[in-house]
């Protein structure tokens, strides 16, 4: 596999490495180290976190706000940890470590998605059924447009 | 079937209208080389791929890139969405107003409407999948080039993150062009057409 031809794209397939921590992974945009390959002109990823992505800016915001951005963050990050491991198991079915990987974060997220919607609103139609609020009222379309800024 | 999840796979907070800066990344939405035209691409070449795990991961893919599509919108509507007409009359969005108001609408940063002609889906894995490849590349050089351009950290961090997508899927269709190099003769890899000459596998698929 991966032999060199002529005339044709020759690209090594991934070793499985060192991966960045769910939180890392989100600003930087992947969970391997070896594809982080940042630009010069825009700084170096490592080293400043984004406080958006780490759900760190919390100054003059509710009780409530704070504990939603809160557990919406750590929802953006593992579903993103499982975004980038789906895109490397398509190609690599058989990989006994991401296979694992990858089951023990999709239970995790799974959870989390629960308890959001039992404490605020559903992200999903089959969250639903974990509204408090929705044996009365038709609950999906509660909560802020995802477009109108982190979580507000 | 998809499903929608009601958040952005990378949040956007933007706290400045800047209309000028909404033009250029504007791009990324209904350009050449934008979101939108990344995903119907994948997701228009998928159904004639000849080895199912490249059509799967042109789904996976394609599905991601409408999420990017959601947040490049997300950041367009964000700097544009407390816009004043003198604003759009001094930063250059006066004409996209005239049409548009403040809502989005998909074309490039120089105003031309987004386009199929602008993305290809041949019927020939190969040549697709080598699409594919300079696809994120192009992408790649245009959050570049809006890296180069935007100094605010507000809007340049969810850029960082969609560039670093780039690259990373770079990778992934250059295994993808690797496993269907694998299921085909390496002495002549264009000995027939993967895509069209099925009975040329001879049930190696």
């Amino acid at each position: 596999m991966s032999e060199n031809h002529l005339a044709i794209a020759n690209i090594p397939i991934q070793q499985w490495g060192e991966l960045y921590t769910q939180e890392e992974a989100l600003n930087i945009g992947t969970i391997f180290q070896d594809l982080n390959m940042p630009f010069y002109v825009a700084e170096s990823v490592m080293g400043t976190t984004n406080p958006i992505a780490s759900g760190m800016e919390s100054l003059g915001i509710s009780k409530e706000q704070s504990d939603r951005e809160q557990l919406i963050t750590k929802i953006n990050q593992i579903s993103f940890f499982l975004d980038d491991l789906t895109l490397y198991l398509d190609t690599h079915e058989k990989d006994a470590v991401a296979l694992t990987l990858y089951h023990k974060k999709t239970l995790e997220c799974a959870e989390l998605k629960k308890q959001f919607a039992q404490k605020f609103y559903p992200l999903t139609k089959l969250c639903v059924q974990y509204c408090e609020s929705g044996e009365t009222s038709f609950c999906l379309q509660d909560g802020p447009m995802p477009w109108e800024g982190a979580c507000i | 079937m998809w499903v929608y999840e009601k958040r952005l796979q990378y949040p956007v907070k933007i706290t400045k209208t800047c209309p000028k800066t909404a033009k250029l990344i504007m791009s990324q939405y209904g350009g050449p080389d934008g979101e939108l035209s990344a995903s119907m691409r994948y997701l228009s070449q998928r159904y004639s791929m000849p080895i199912k795990e490249v059509g799967g991961l042109l789904t996976d893919i394609g599905t991601e890139e409408l999420a990017h599509m959601e947040i490049i919108c997300a950041m367009v509507y964000q700097l544009t969405k407390n816009l004043t007409v003198e604003q759009a009359k001094t930063e250059g969005f006066d004409a996209y107003y005239i049409d548009h108001t403040t809502a989005l609408w998909p074309q490039a940063a120089a105003g031309l409407p987004f386009t199929a002609i602008e993305f290809q889906s041949k019927g020939d894995a190969i040549t697709d999948l080598t699409e594919d490849l300079a696809a994120e590349q192009k992408a790649r050089t245009v959050y570049d080039n809006l890296l180069r351009m935007i100094p605010d950290p507000e809007i340049r961090e969810p850029l960082k993150f969609l560039r670093t997508r780039e690259i990373v899927h770079f990778q992934r269709f250059g295994e993808a062009l690797e496993k269907t190099k694998d299921k085909l003769d390496s002495k002549n890899f264009y000995y027939f057409n993967p895509e069209f000459d099925k009975d040329m596998f001879h049930g190696k698929l």
